[in-house]
C-alpha cells in the first residue's frame, strides 16, 4: 500500500466512522451504489460562506471598470461603474473604493471574476440563489441539498458536539420569497441531522443553545435529569427498545450535550473581548462575521453568513445604486477584513474557506444577458440621469459576476478569469458555472464532485449529473 | 470566447468534455449503462442468452458464455469482449448488426475495465428480474391458522409458518387502543376513552372501536389531510404561491375526506379536472424559464404516474431511463395528454425534433385518442387511471395505506412499485379487495385493522429494515409533526384559534327540515344574478338596503356562495355557511321593520370561481316581495370604497347550475367546529423541524428518526415552550395535583405510572413553583419515547 493508499483509506475509514455514527442517528441516505468513490485530499476542513445577497454588482465591487462620476444629463448608456478603482495588496490588481479593507487582505486569497449563471429567463433572486446554494436550478423533483448540507452529510461534523451547518442572518419568516428561501436553506432530501441550524440574529444565537426564555439552568438541567430518570424507571424500557426510540433518546443526549458545553459558549458574542468585537463593528453582518469565526473556531464545519436577503433592499439594488452599494461595502468591508485577519492570526486561515460570493452581477443596461428574454425589472429607467437615484447598477447581470476566495487552498493574491471591459461586461476569460464552482469547492474540502447519494432509487450527484469541473487554476 | 451562455451550452460543454481522456473516474450508471443498454442489451439480456452469454449482472458478465470468459475486471488486454466490440472484421465484431461502437464508447468500456468494472450490485441491464403485474391477480387463501380466518392472517400466518417463527403476540389493550386512535384520527384517546374500551365486556370491542372512529368524520379527515397533502403536495403557503403559480385543492380535498369519497372517483376528479381539484395537475408554473424536464407538462406526467402508480418518471423526464423501462418518449407522450399544444422532446434540455404523441403506457388496457380536446384526453386518461383492470392504481394505494398503518410498505420504497413485494399474495388480495368495495378508503381501512395483524404486538427492531425485511408484526411508526403537535395540544387544550384550511368542517346539521321552510310560499322562479365586486378579491362585503311600509310576517331566506358567507338582517346575524353546493334556505318572523332596513353579506371565496346568489321573499299578509341579488346590490373590497355590484354569472349559469333549487340545503346555523389540528394550518418552524415537508414536490415518506437539531428545538424552542406554558396554565385551573400524575400518563402514554416514576413525577412537582412544575412534567412526558412513537 501506498502512501497515497493509506490516506485514502484512512480517509475511508475515518468516513465509515462519521457515516456510522450519522447511520445511528438517522435514517440513513446510502451512497449511490455503496460505491465508495475516492475523495481528493481535503485543503481545507472548514468552510465559511459570506453571502452577499441580493446581487452584487461587480463592477463596482471587485471587478472595477471605467468610473463616471454622477453628472445631470449623462448618458447611462456610458456608465459602467459608478466608483473609482482603487489598489490592492496584490500588485496590478484593482477593486472598487469603499473596500479598503478587504484591499489589503487581496493577498491571502483567489479573485475569480468570471463566475456565470445560466439564463433562466425572468429573474428570481430565490431560484438563482437555490442554484448558487445547492448547484441545482429549480424546481426539480427531489429536494435538492444545500452545500453546507454536503459537507455535513459527507464529511460529518468536525467537533461532534457543534451542528456541523449553521446558517446566519436570514430571517425566513417576515421577508419577501420567504418560502423561495425555505426551500434550498434545508439539508433536503439528506434529513434534517445536516442542518442547517438557522441563527437570523447573531446577538440572540445564544439563545438557541440556552435553556427556553425564563428557565434558570438548574431548572433545565434538573428536568433532564428527571426526564432520564423517567427513561429508565420505564417499565418498558427492556423489552420496548426500538431503533426509532434510541436513536430519540440519543438526539436529546446530543442536544442537551451541546447546551451544556463549553462549546456553546462560541454562540454567546458577549464572551468575545470587547476590543475584539468592535473590529467587526455592530451591523447585524458584521456580528455575523464574528460569530462565524467563534463557531469555526468550536468546530462547526460550514457556516454561512449574509448580508440577508429581502427584495428590493441591501445587494437588490432596483434603483438608488450607487448610494446603496456606498452603504453596502461600508457595512462588509471591515467585518470582512476582520474575519480574514482573524482567521489567520488563529492559524486557521490554511485550513478554511472562506467564499465571498452573491446569485449574480449587475449592471447599468442589461437585464440578465445580451439576448435574454428577461423583462426589465430596473425602478430607475431613464437615458439620462437626472436625479441621484438612477445612478447606479440596477438590472440583473448573470454574464460574469465576482466570488472572492480566501485561504485553504487556494492560490495567494491571484485573479482567476477575466471579464470583458466594455458592455457587454461577460466573462471572456475562464468562465465559471456554478456546477464548477462547486466542483471547486468540493475539491478543496476533499469532496469527489462525482459523490452520489441514492434518493428514490437514482442518482443525486454533489454537482448536476456529476459534470462539475475543478477550476484547477483557482488551487495552491 | 463565450459571449452568451445557455442552459443548453453547459450541457453541450458538459457532453463534450466527458471523453474518456478527460475524466476521473467512470460513472457506470451514466456512461457505461447506456452503452450496454444500445449495443447489448438486446441479445444478451433479460432471458435472452447469445452465446450463453448474459449480461443482466456483473456476475453474469463475469461468468462468460460458451466459449469461457469474456471479461477480466482490471484486465482489458484479457477481456475479450473489447476486442469483439473493437473489430472491424465484421463476422466477429458485437453487435452483429448495426454500425457497431464509436471510437469513444469502446474507450469508455476500455477504461471501465481498466478501473475495475465497477457495477452496482442492484442494478441490473435487464429489467429488475421481476416485473410488476399490471393486472388484477386473483388470490386463493391459504388455509387458516390456529383459528385466524381473516383473509390478511390467513396469508401472513402462512408467510410467518414457512419461515418457521411464531404468530405474533397480541398487543396489550392498553397499547391497541392508543395505536388505532394515533391511525386512524391522529388523536390521542383521551382517559375515559381508553377506560371504555378497556372496561368494555364485548367480544368484538376491537371492531367495534374501529367502527366507532371511521365514524368521527371531522377527526378522520383533519388527520389523513396530512397524508393526501404530502402525496398532492398541496400545501397552504409555499413555494410558487408568490407569483400565482399554484392554486390549492384544500377545499375540495377535505370535503372529498370527509364525505370519503371513493378513490377511483377522486383519481378521476384529480385528472378530469373541475375548478376546486385543478391544482393537482396544474403543478407549479415558475417565473422564468425551467428545465425542460420541469414544465407544467412535465410535473403533470411525473406526479401523475408517481402519485397513482408508483412509477418514477422523473429519470425519463431527461432521458430513457437507467434504472428501470421508462422511456423519454414514454414520459413525454404522458405529458402530452395534458399539454395544450404540439410537445417536442427534450433530451436533457436539447429538442430532438422528435414530437411527443398523446398516449399513455399501457396500452393494454386502451389507449387515449391523441385527436381529442385537452379536456377529452384528461377524461380519457382518468378513465384508464381507474379502469378496473389496473392492478397497478389499486396495488399502489393499498400499499400505502398499508405503510401508514403498519409501519412498512409490502412493496419499499412506496414510490417504487416495481420493487418486488414482501408478500405478492398480500399486495394483490388487497388490491383486489379494495377494487370489490368500491374504492372505500374507510372499508380498507376497516379491513387491514379488525386482522390479527393490525392487533399483534409491534416488531422492535435495533436498526432500519433493509433489503433482508420480513414481516414479523406491524412496525412501531414515529408520529408526524401533525400528530405531535395535535397530541400535545389535546393533552394541554391549546391549540391554534385559526385555521389556514379553507375547509367545512362544522358538525353537520341533523335531522329534518323544518315545517314552515318546506310550506313557506317559495316563488319558483329565481331571477337573482351571482355578484361580487369587480375587483375579484378573496373576501368582500355585499349590502342592499330597502325601505318598507309596513313589517313582514315572515321572511324567507334562501342564499348560497363559492365559497363561504355569512348574513346579517338589520345587525342580527342570520346565516353562514362554508359550503356552496348547500344552500342556506330558512324563515324568520321578526328580522325586518317597516323603515330603513339592512342586508349585509360577507363572503369569501377559498380560490377559483367566486360568486354570491341568493333571494329573501318578504311576505306580508296580502302579497310578497322578492329581494335579489343584482347590480342593485352594493358591493366593497373592506376598507375601500363601496360600489356597485358586479354581476359574475345569471343564476343556473357557471359552474353551480341551479344549485339554489337543490334539495341539499342547510339551516345555515354551521355548528361549532372541533378544534383546530395541526392538519390545517400553515406549517411552521417546529413542524418543519419536525420533518413537515415543504410541500413543493411529492413527498410519500416523513423522516422516522429525531435528530439532534430537531431535538434542539424540543429542548429550547419558543413554539414549544410556548405551548407548555400555556398547557400547563390551563392544566393547574382544571386539574389539582394529586390527580394529574396518573390522567396525564393515562392519556399521554396510555398507562398508570409505576410507584417509582411516581417518586420522580412528585420530585418534579414538590419543590417548585406549580406552573414550572408542571410546565416540566409535560416535557418530560411529551419527550418519552412511549410518547412520540406508536408502537
Amino acid at each position: 500500500m501506498n502512501s497515497f493508499e493509506a490516506l485514502q483509506r484512512r480517509d475511508f475509514l475515518k468516513q465509515l466512522g462519521l457515516a456510522s455514527t450519522a447511520a445511528l442517528a438517522a435514517p440513513s441516505t446510502s451512497l449511490w451504489g455503496n460505491e465508495q468513490i475516492p475523495h481528493p485530499q481535503a485543503r481545507a476542513d472548514s468552510c465559511i460562506v459570506i453571502w452577499m445577497a441580493g446581487g452584487m454588482a461587480s463592477p463596482d465591487t471587485f471587478d472595477p471598470k471605467t468610473y463616471l462620476p454622477y453628472e445631470d444629463g449623462l448618458e447611462v448608456k456610458k456608465i459602467l461603474s459608478t466608483f473609482p478603482a482603487i489598489d490592492t495588496n496584490v500588485d496590478g490588481v484593482k477593486i472598487s473604493q469603499g473596500l479598503e479593507n478587504i484591499a489589503q487582505v487581496m493577498d491571502r486569497g483567489t479573485l475569480i471574476r468570471s463566475a456565470i449563471q445560466p439564463d433562466l429567463g425572468a429573474i428570481l433572486h430565490s431560484r438563482h440563489q437555490y442554484h448558487w446554494h445547492t448547484g441545482y436550478v429549480p424546481p426539480i423533483t427531489v429536494a435538492a441539498p444545500h452545500l453546507g448540507a454536503w459537507m455535513s452529510k459527507v464529511l460529518g461534523p468536525k467537533n461532534e458536539v457543534v451542528p456541523p451547518f449553521i446558517n446566519i442572518g436570514q430571517r425566513l419568516e417576515g421577508v419577501g420569497e420567504k418560502e423561495e428561501l425555505k426551500a434550498f436553506t434545508t439539508a433536503g432530501f439528506f434529513g434534517s441531522e445536516h442542518g442547517p441550524m438557522n441563527l437570523p440574529f447573531p446577538e440572540q444565537a445564544v439563545q438557541s443553545v440556552q435553556p427556553p426564555k425564563g428557565m434558570e439552568p438548574g431548572r433545565f438541567s434538573n428536568r433532564y435529569k428527571h426526564f432520564k430518570s423517567l427513561l429508565d424507571q420505564n417499565p418498558n424500557r427492556e423489552n420496548m427498545s426500538d431503533f426509532q426510540g434510541e436513536s430519540m433518546i440519543r438526539s436529546m443526549e446530543a442536544a442537551h450535550r451541546l447546551l451544556q458545553s463549553d462549546e456553546k459558549h462560541a454562540f454567546d458574542l458577549t464572551r468575545e473581548p470587547k476590543d475584539s468585537a468592535n473590529k467587526y463593528g455592530d451591523s447585524r453582518f458584521g456580528q455575523g462575521c464574528l460569530l462565524a469565526r467563534r463557531l469555526v473556531e468550536q468546530g462547526s464545519r460550514f457556516v454561512e453568513v449574509t448580508t440577508e436577503y429581502v427584495p428590493f433592499l441591501n445587494w437588490d439594488t432596483h434603483e438608488n445604486g450607487h448610494t446603496t452599494a456606498t452603504r453596502m461595502k461600508k457595512e462588509i468591508d471591515q467585518p470582512v477584513a476582520q474575519l480574514i485577519l482573524d482567521l489567520e492570526a488563529r492559524g486557521m486561515l490554511d485550513r478554511t474557506l472562506v467564499i465571498l460570493a452573491s446569485e449574480f452581477s449587475r449592471d447599468m443596461m442589461i437585464e440578465g444577458v445580451p439576448g435574454s428574454t428577461a423583462p426589465d425589472q430596473s425602478r430607475a429607467r431613464t437615458d439620462n440621469l437626472k436625479e441621484m437615484k438612477q445612478y447606479g447598477l440596477h438590472r440583473h447581470f448573470t454574464g460574469g459576476s465576482s466570488i472572492m476566495m480566501w485561504g485553504g487552498g487556494v492560490k495567494q493574491g491571484h485573479v482567476y478569469g477575466e471579464t470583458a471591459d466594455e458592455r457587454p461586461l461577460m466573462a471572456v476569460k475562464n468562465p465559471l458555472s456554478i456546477e464548477d464552482l462547486h466542483a471547486t469547492i468540493f475539491t478543496l474540502m476533499g469532496i469527489n464532485p462525482k459523490t452520489a447519494y441514492e434518493v428514490e432509487k437514482r442518482p443525486f450527484y454533489a454537482t448536476k449529473d456529476g459534470i462539475g469541473k475543478c477550476a484547477k487554476g483557482v488551487l495552491a | 470566447m463565450i459571449n452568451h451562455i445557455t442552459p443548453k451550452a453547459f450541457i453541450l460543454l458538459a457532453m463534450l468534455q466527458s471523453s474518456p481522456a478527460l475524466i476521473g473516474k467512470i460513472d457506470f450508471v451514466h456512461q457505461i449503462m447506456p452503452v450496454l443498454k444500445k449495443n447489448c442489451a438486446e441479445c444478451h439480456t433479460e432471458g435472452k442468452k447469445k452465446g450463453g452469454l448474459s449480461l443482466n449482472t456483473l456476475g453474469e458478465f463475469l461468468a462468460g458464455g460458451e466459449g469461457g470468459e469474456v471479461a477480466v475486471p482490471g484486465e482489458p488486454d484479457e477481456s475479450y469482449f473489447l476486442e469483439l466490440v473493437a473489430t472491424d472484421d465484421t463476422d466477429d465484431r458485437m453487435p452483429p448488426k448495426g454500425p457497431g461502437l464509436s471510437d469513444e464508447e469502446v474507450h469508455l468500456l476500455h477504461q471501465w475495465v481498466q478501473e475495475g468494472m465497477e457495477w452496482p450490485e442492484e442494478i441490473r441491464l435487464g429489467s429488475s428480474g421481476w416485473e410488476p403485474q399490471l393486472k388484477p391477480r386473483v388470490v386463493t387463501l391459504p388455509p387458516a391458522q390456529a383459528g385466524r380466518d381473516h383473509p390478511i392472517d390467513r396469508i401472513l400466518d402462512r408467510d410467518l409458518s414457512m419461515r418457521k417463527v411464531p404468530l405474533p403476540a397480541a398487543a396489550p389493550e392498553e397499547t391497541f387502543v392508543r395505536r388505532v386512535y394515533l391511525d386512524l384520527i391522529g388523536l390521542l384517546p383521551t382517559p375515559e376513552e381508553r377506560d371504555a374500551f378497556l372496561n368494555s365486556t364485548s367480544d368484538k370491542k376491537s371492531e367495534e372501536l374501529v367502527d366507532d372512529l371511521l365514524k368521527r368524520k371531522i377527526a378522520y379527515a383533519d388527520h389523513w389531510l396530512t397524508f393526501w397533502n404530502d402525496l398532492l403536495r398541496n400545501d397552504y403557503t409555499g413555494t410558487g404561491f408568490i407569483t400565482k403559480g399554484r392554486t390549492q385543492i384544500t377545499t375540495w380535498l377535505y370535503r372529498s375526506l370527509r364525505e370519503n369519497k371513493p378513490y377511483d372517483q377522486m383519481t378521476r376528479e384529480l385528472i378530469d379536472v373541475n375548478k376546486e381539484s385543478e391544482g393537482f395537475i396544474n403543478g407549479i408554473k415558475w417565473r422564468g424559464s425551467v428545465n425542460a424536464s420541469q414544465t407544467r407538462n412535465m410535473q403533470f406526467a411525473q406526479n401523475v404516474s408517481q402519485v397513482f402508480l408508483g412509477i418514477n418518471m422523473k429519470c425519463a423526464s431527461c432521458h430513457d431511463s437507467f434504472i428501470d423501462r421508462w422511456t423519454l418518449q414514454e414520459a413525454y407522450d404522458l405529458a402530452a395528454v395534458f399539454s395544450e399544444k404540439p410537445l417536442e422532446l427534450e433530451r436533457c434540455d436539447i429538442p430532438t425534433g422528435k414530437m411527443a404523441t398523446a398516449r399513455w403506457m399501457f396500452p393494454e388496457l386502451g389507449q387515449i385518442d391523441k385527436n381529442a380536446t385537452k379536456n377529452e384526453r384528461l377524461k380519457q386518461l382518468a378513465g384508464l387511471m381507474t379502469h378496473p383492470e389496473n392492478g397497478r392504481f389499486t396495488r399502489t394505494i393499498v400499499n400505502r395505506i398499508w405503510a401508514k398503518i403498519m409501519g412498512r410498505g409490502i412493496v419499499h420504497p412506496v414510490d417504487a412499485m416495481h420493487t418486488k413485494p414482501w408478500n405478492e399474495d398480500l399486495l394483490d388480495y388487497l388490491a383486489n379487495r379494495f377494487a370489490k368495495d368500491e374504492y372505500d378508503l374507510k372499508k380498507f381501512m376497516h379491513f387491514v385493522m379488525t386482522s390479527h395483524a393490525y392487533r399483534s404486538q409491534s416488531d422492535l427492531l435495533s436498526g432500519e429494515p433493509g433489503l433482508e425485511y420480513a414481516y414479523n408484526g406491524p412496525l412501531p411508526k414515529r408520529m408526524s409533526a401533525e400528530q405531535l403537535m395535535d397530541s400535545i395540544w389535546q393533552v394541554t387544550s391549546s391549540h391554534p384559534q385559526n385555521a389556514n384550511a379553507k375547509v367545512e368542517r362544522s358538525y353537520a346539521h341533523k335531522g329534518n327540515l323544518p315545517t314552515e321552510v318546506k310550506q313557506f310560499a317559495w316563488p319558483e322562479k329565481i331571477n337573482a344574478k351571482w355578484i361580487w365586486t369587480k375587483e375579484r378579491a378573496a373576501k368582500i362585503n355585499l349590502r342592499k338596503e330597502i325601505v318598507l311600509s309596513e313589517q313582514p310576517v315572515a321572511v324567507g331566506i334562501l342564499a348560497t356562495c363559492d365559497n363561504a358567507f355569512s348574513i346579517t338582517i338589520n345587525g342580527k346575524s342570520v346565516a353562514r355557511s362554508k359550503v356552496w353546493q348547500k344552500p342556506v334556505k330558512l324563515v324568520k318572523t321578526d328580522l325586518f321593520n317597516s323603515g330603513k332596513n339592512t342586508i349585509e353579506v360577507q363572503a369569501e371565496m377559498f380560490g377559483g370561481s367566486m360568486g354570491f346568489v341568493g333571494q329573501l321573499v318578504l311576505q306580508f299578509t296580502d302579497k310578497i316581495k322578492v329581494i335579489e341579488t343584482g347590480p342593485d346590490w352594493k358591493a366593497q373590497v373592506p376598507e375601500k370604497d363601496w360600489s356597485t355590484a358586479h354581476t359574475e354569472k345569471e343564476y343556473g349559469q357557471g359552474p353551480w347550475n341551479k344549485v339554489l333549487h337543490s334539495s341539499d340545503i342547510q339551516d345555515g346555523k354551521t355548528g361549532p367546529e372541533p378544534p383546530v389540528r395541526a392538519s390545517l394550518v400553515a406549517n411552521n418552524f417546529l413542524m418543519r423541524s419536525l420533518g413537515r415537508p415543504h410541500r413543493d414536490q411529492v413527498v410519500t415518506s416523513r423522516p422516522s428518526s429525531l435528530t439532534t437539531l430537531q431535538a434542539i428545538d424540543l429542548a429550547n424552542g419558543e413554539i414549544l415552550s410556548d405551548t407548555l406554558k400555556e398547557g400547563a396554565m390551563r392544566l393547574s385551573k382544571s386539574k389539582n395535583t394529586g390527580q394529574i400524575h396518573n390522567w396525564l400518563y393515562r392519556h399521554a402514554l396510555g398507562r398508570n405510572p409505576t410507584p417509582n416514576e411516581e417518586e420522580t413525577l412528585l420530585a418534579v412537582t414538590k419543590n417548585s413553583p406549580e406552573q414550572q412544575g408542571l410546565e416540566d412534567l409535560l416535557w418530560m412526558v411529551f419527550m418519552q419515547p412511549g410518547f412520540q412513537i406508536i408502537r
